[in-house]
């Protein structure tokens, strides 16, 4: 039902989640090392038979009590102040910039490129791989946390306020992200995929995302007669575009290009290249965006979309195609 | 048994049959209590199952999202209002006073009312529950979900449930405060008192200090909810932060506050096992001190993924390594009494070894968690849940079941089985590893906290099944121990007295315990006295010691100096009433009512609860004796009604105060708050209170506590009819003060409702007229006392202790109409 | 036994206790006014490279006065635990012993407080903006 796709804060694929790791094993290891030691001695003091003098343990209170905690800490304290700043540090300037606004349930993305134009998405973000990039965070209602674990550590988002939180990943691939603060019901499924490429392919996916329907509804003339199949699809796609007006789905969502201008619910001009469904919660498969158009509060309950059970089938098929052909 | 002793036992016996539940003595209440609060430990652990068999499995629907938010937002507010903090004012209830040879708490009455709000607020807050109406926002309750998108009632049990809940354990600990500074028995100094008893002031002082701003919090959160007041809301200034802040200073001391104590029983039973005395006694006061102390700077580490500051952060996490030295420090004085002694192997010894195991990990990821990088992975993962659980369990469960072993006997008689306590500590501990181990795995690989599911094939499958196994290995681990404190035990002969042979005064209790604590109260020369004073138990049971007899058949107990501990007062203890059951109830409908907006059955609520307070306290409090001084034994003559700061009335009365202080300098800090959040506070085209109206306000409180100064003089000169007048216009003074602070806001239009400056005017406001209305009918009882011949110039501490009061309502008007006044002219 | 006058009791006569909260009254003050400053600067006076002199020059400033006033504190302490025999565990029935746990427990007081300031002015010292 699921693709799995990394969300380990030990599985790191960015900087600062590199570094942070670093320091988890570290403290680990101490950690475990103090752990050994005290419970030891504490187990030797019930078992032993000797009566140790009173003059020996003050000195055990003074020395493990007092000087080496002070000291230990004291060096760790000033290790984790020295790290603070190159993690709260802005991108440099002319960074990419990402912002991201928490919806009850689901992320509204907007990338702005060179032009300062806003190139609106959800629920999904691409990065260049070994770049920094600077998220700028809001929320339109309740807290959230955007919270992306391989890449690095996690940054609320405040209505009222803009958070800002810096990540440079170093590897390409697929991983996940998720909402870290308590935001209501579907606070479990409040998920979205982060998809690390090399510079070029974001640059060309950046591009596609930027144009509107009609840019790329040119009429084919090359269509082959014989892919009977191609056009019946096509068919359907047209019938589902009637759907999504006629049921009201435009009221909602976006499809730039189009008449549809909601904007309560996700941009869907893209739809098509999109991996999951429903803020992460559904891989984007023709099946399972079935299923969710016949049965949304079932996969997502408490999600603000109205259930739409009374969609016929013919309806939610055509639906499926329509979608699944915003690429 | 002897004619002392038989009238001594007549002035205690405890109520028989339905009068029972008239009892105010400590060692009935502190039982209720205590039974109590266990029974809501075992309602959140059951809660606790319920989410474990939900996570046991991934897209598991054992639990609706909404069912499973209602049940881990009333497991973390059960455990932490409803067992962690009651559980702790009720073992010192129990247990205090026995620790320092008392009779009884100084304010019986207080600690039955007390329990009883304790009870009624948790059973409605818990009962919501069964109607699938409880709150789901957390224990945290982070607005604006909580303001603006829970409309239901859940929040609001939550909100006005639990905070009258909270006044009740300020209550508590203002009695365990003057408890511990003024009912010591003769001799005990401050350097001889038993740790337990240091740890409580320190918790009481805190509790004292970090409620009021969670209370002021719930005010305005409750405000916004009920009247649109916009404290909470971005759109019209307010600020969800300001929440955060006034939750987590209570939040953080709060981890304290149900640790120390836990501690502090440890520190009980460590050297009784190891056979000799505490090594490092002034390290561990050292420790409770400071701990008390630092735990104050550490509540923004709970806020630092929200944006804050780099600076901020570092602030925080440097005092929040800071807090790690005096905690180690501790565990290292208890270590070292060990090696000294020669250790006697017991099962509440083992749960210690498991308290100690266990909060040493929870400690030291706590410092790992402080430092700030960590923690934007960590914050909001199943790590912390980790995190939380190995200190609260570590910290405060293990100690506690400790405690119940140790203790047990003392308050029973009888002893529980060391056979079913090694089972149950084996199945503990096995299971509660095995249970919350595997969390700080679960919540590194990227499970956040507080969802009802979690989709599979994301490497969380086995961790939570294995969690969820040794939940219920943990559970029945609570059964096996359930089952030994609840078997019968009629044929097991009763435990010797004194039963592990240890040295503090509690000790003292016979078997079958009698109800007036202690035969005679003695003299303390030593920190163990029953280990170092000679034929101690024999003089104090052949009534050798001060107030072996009680002549005037009356309930009486001792009250010493702060420091020396040299007794100034025979102090009369007030006996069993329905009244303090009474006000509860009342009390209880105010809050209870006034969640469901049943405004006039919440007013009549409140009507008869002021009407029985006031019957309680014409009926109770500052009586005139029947003799000015009586003999206590031992040729020791001492007063039997004493005023102002060497009553512990007037103790009780400051203590208050500066809580009360506490939450309204919350308000205050709100109000500053703002001032820092926006660019431009007040917002220009915003109404203000004007300056002529709060200044007119202050003017009048001022005369209006001056006259009040005055009348305390002209009672003490007997001079009636003057002090009459002079109250009299005391209270048209403070009346005018309220007017004008009315005045001023209502001239001006001021909508409370517009923007957050004028909403936190008003709340100022409202505070302060609150509070001087209460002034008000102070001054109005003591002029009925004075009138009642229940006053005189000898016997005056009635409006000796509300003159105190009006010294701070001097301050809070001044503060008040300063602010409110002043400030907009120079931001 | 003798009859004991009822010994006259209230806030002053109390005073011995109260200093023992003097050194973490110092470490509430400087963390207060360290927090407090640096916040409000942040938040409204702070220029967009969040260059943090000032306050690094205030918290200096206030981390003199504090540890000055612990170490005159502690320095109580010190005397009053020194006073007449030093010998520890300060268990005896005396206003003597009394007087020498108070001293050893406010001097430890102050070498706590001391410690924390200076993890506090540590922060201070090591990040030089508000980021």
């Amino acid at each position: 039902m699921h693709q799995s796709s990394f969300q380990s804060a030990l599985d790191t694929a960015g900087k600062g989640a590199e570094r942070i790791a670093e320091l988890f094993y570290w403290m680990a290891g101490g950690a475990t090392l103090i752990w050994i030691v005290t419970m030891g001695l504490a187990v030797y003091a019930i078992l032993s038979r000797r009566e140790h003098s009173v003059r020996m343990t003050r000195w055990l209170v003074i020395g493990g009590g007092a000087v080496v905690p002070t000291v230990v800490l004291a060096g760790l304290l000033s290790y984790a102040l020295v790290m603070l700043p190159e993690l709260q540090r802005p991108a440099p300037e002319g960074s990419l910039t990402i912002e991201v606004a928490g919806v009850r349930w689901w992320w509204r993305v907007n990338y702005i490129d060179n032009t300062g134009r806003r190139i609106p998405t959800a629920n999904e973000i691409y990065l260049p791989v070994d770049q920094p990039v600077e998220f700028k965070l809001t929320s339109e209602d309740v807290i959230h946390s955007f919270w992306i674990p391989s890449l690095g550590g996690k940054v609320d988002m405040m209505p009222g306020r803009t958070n800002r939180l810096k990540l440079h990943p170093t590897r390409t691939g697929v991983f996940s992200g998720v909402c870290a603060e308590f935001c209501g019901t579907a606070h479990a499924q409040m998920r979205f995929r982060v998809v690390v490429t090399d510079q070029q392919t974001f640059d060309d996916w950046l591009v596609g995302q930027a144009q509107e329907l009609a840019e790329r509804r040119e009429p084919s003339a090359n269509t082959d007669p014989a892919d009977v199949h191609q056009s019946a699809a096509e068919t359907q796609a047209a019938i589902g575009k009637t759907t999504f007006f006629s049921r009201g789905c435009s009221a909602c969502h976006a499809i730039r290009g189009t008449p549809a201008d909601g904007v309560v619910g996700p941009d869907l001009t893209h739809f098509g290249s999109r991996l999951s469904i429903g803020a992460g919660v559904l891989d984007n498969t023709p099946e399972n965006l079935r299923l969710w158009l016949s049965d949304t509060h079932r996969v997502k309950p408490g999600v603000q979309m109205p259930d739409f059970q009374t969609l016929r089938g013919d309806e939610v098929d055509s639906l499926v195609h329509f979608l699944g052909a915003l690429k | 048994m002897n004619d002392q002793a038989r009238r001594l036992l007549e002035a205690w016996r405890t109520p028989k049959g339905w009068r029972y539940w008239s009892a105010v003595n400590n060692s009935e209440v502190g039982l209720w209590y205590t039974i109590t609060a266990f029974a809501f430990l075992l309602l959140g652990g059951l809660l606790a199952l319920v989410m474990r068999i939900q996570l046991a499995m991934p897209d598991n629907d054992f639990l609706t999202a909404e069912q499973y938010n209602q049940v881990f937002t009333m497991h973390g507010s059960v455990m932490m209002f409803l067992f962690a903090v009651p559980i702790l004012e009720a073992i010192s209830i129990l247990l205090l006073p026995e620790m320092m040879g008392a009779r009884d708490l100084p304010f019986p009455r207080l600690s039955a009312y007390g329990f009883w709000s304790f009870l009624i607020g948790g059973v409605f807050v818990c009962g919501s529950l069964f109607f699938g109406a409880g709150p789901r926002g957390g224990w945290f309750m982070y607005p604006p979900m909580t303001t603006q998108y829970q409309n239901d009632v859940g929040a609001d049990i939550w909100l006005l449930g639990l905070s009258f809940i909270e006044i009740a354990s300020i209550a508590a600990a203002v009695e365990l405060i003057v408890g511990v500074l003024k009912c010591r028995p003769p001799g005990m100094r401050l350097n001889l008192i038993p740790l337990y008893a240091w740890y409580i002031l320190v918790v009481a002082v805190m509790i004292l200090f970090a409620f009021p701003p969670l209370i002021a919090g719930d005010l305005l959160m409750e405000l916004e909810r009920a009247l649109d007041w916009p404290f909470f809301d971005a759109t019209r200034g307010g600020d969800p932060m300001l929440w955060q802040h006034l939750f987590w200073i209570f939040g953080h001391p709060e981890v304290y506050i149900v640790f120390l104590p836990s501690i502090a029983l440890v520190a009980m039973i460590v050297p009784t096992f190891a056979r000799t005395p505490m090594v490092g006694y002034g390290w561990i006061v050292l420790a409770a001190v400071g701990t008390g102390f630092l735990s104050f700077g550490l509540w923004v580490h709970h806020m630092f993924t929200t944006g804050l500051p780099g600076i901020t952060i570092g602030i925080f996490s440097a005092a929040s390594e800071a807090v790690a030295i005096p905690t180690g420090m501790q565990i290292f004085c208890f270590i070292a009494t060990l090696l000294v002694g020669r250790v006697t192997k017991s099962v509440c010894l083992l749960f210690v070894l498991a308290g100690l195991a266990t909060f040493i990990i929870g400690g030291l990821t706590g410092v790992m968690v402080a430092i700030a990088p960590f923690d934007y992975q960590a914050h909001d993962t199943y790590f912390i849940v980790g995190h939380l659980h190995y200190v609260l369990v570590g910290g405060t469960i293990f100690p506690i079941v400790a405690g119940f072993y140790y203790f047990y006997p003392l308050v029973t008689g009888k002893l529980l089985s060391e056979r079913l306590g090694t089972i149950a500590f084996w199945l503990m501990m096995i299971g509660f590893h095995v249970c919350f181990f595997p969390m700080h795995i679960t919540g590194l690989i990227g499970m956040p906290r507080r969802v009802y599911t979690y989709p599979a094939g994301m490497g969380f499958d086995n961790l939570n099944l294995i969690a969820s196994i040794g939940a219920f290995v943990l559970a029945g681990g609570f059964a096996v121990f359930l089952w030994d404190l609840l078997r019968p035990k009629g044929k097991q002969s009763a435990a010797p007295r004194n039963v592990w042979n240890a040295g503090t005064l509690e000790w003292l209790a016979e078997v079958p315990d009698q109800p007036w604590g202690v035969r005679s109260i003695p003299i303390i020369e030593s920190r163990y006295p029953l280990w170092d004073q000679a034929n101690f138990v024999r003089d104090v049971d052949e009534g050798n010691f001060y107030l072996a007899d009680a002549e005037e058949g009356l309930r009486e107990t001792l009250v010493t100096s702060t420091v020396e501990a040299t007794p100034i007062q025979c102090l009369r203890v007030p006996g069993p009433t329905f009244l303090t059951l009474w006000a509860a109830i009342f009390t209880g409908g105010v809050f209870i009512f006034g969640t469901f907006h049943w405004y006039f059955a919440a007013s009549a609520s409140g009507g008869l609860a002021f009407l029985t307070i006031l019957v309680w306290l014409w009926t109770g409090t500052a009586i005139i004796p029947e003799k000015p001084q009586k003999d206590v034994g031992l040729g020791l003559t001492l007063p039997t009604y004493v005023s102002g700061p060497d009553a512990v009335g007037w103790w009780a009365m400051f203590i208050t105060m500066l809580g009360d202080m506490t939450a309204f300098m919350s308000l205050v800090f709100g109000y500053f708050f703002y001032w820092t959040v926006h660019e431009e506070f007040p917002p220009a085209d915003a109404e203000g209170p004007g300056v002529l109206w709060p200044m007119i306000s202050l003017v009048a409180a001022l005369a209006a506590w001056g006259l009040m100064l005055l009348s305390r003089r002209l009672n003490d000169r007997e001079n009636a009819m003057l002090f009459y007048i002079s109250t009299i216009a005391s209270i048209a003074l403070a009346c005018l003060a309220v007017g004008s602070l009315v005045g001023g806001p209502w001239l001006h239009e001021m909508d409370p409702t517009v923007h957050v400056y004028q909403a936190s005017v008003c709340v100022l406001i409202l505070w302060t007229v609150v509070h001087l209305l209460v002034g008000v009918v102070m001054q109005l009882y003591c002029i009925a006392r004075r009138a009642a011949g229940k006053m005189t110039h000898r016997f005056n501490a009635d409006i000796i202790n509300v003159t105190l009061y009006w010294h701070f309502m001097v301050l809070t008007t001044g503060i008040t109409a300063l602010t409110i006044a002043l400030f907009p002219l120079v931001a | 036994m003798k009859t004991t006058k009822p010994a006259a009791d209230g806030l002053l006569s109390s005073a011995k206790l109260w200093t023992l909260t003097f050194a973490p009254l110092c470490w509430a003050a400087h963390f207060l006014a360290s927090y407090l400053t640096s916040a409000i600067y942040c938040a409204k006076y702070a220029p967009a490279d969040g260059d943090g002199l000032p306050i690094r020059i205030a918290v200096a400033l206030f981390t003199v006065i504090a540890l000055s006033l612990i170490a005159w504190i502690g320095g109580i302490g010190l005397r009053a635990h020194h006073m007449g025999e030093t010998k520890l565990p300060h268990d005896d029935n005396t206003s003597r012993s009394e007087q020498r746990f108070l001293g050893f427990a406010t001097l430890l007081l102050s070498l706590l407080s001391g410690v924390a300031i200076l993890f506090t002015a540590l922060v201070f010292v090591i990040m030089e903006t508000c980021h």
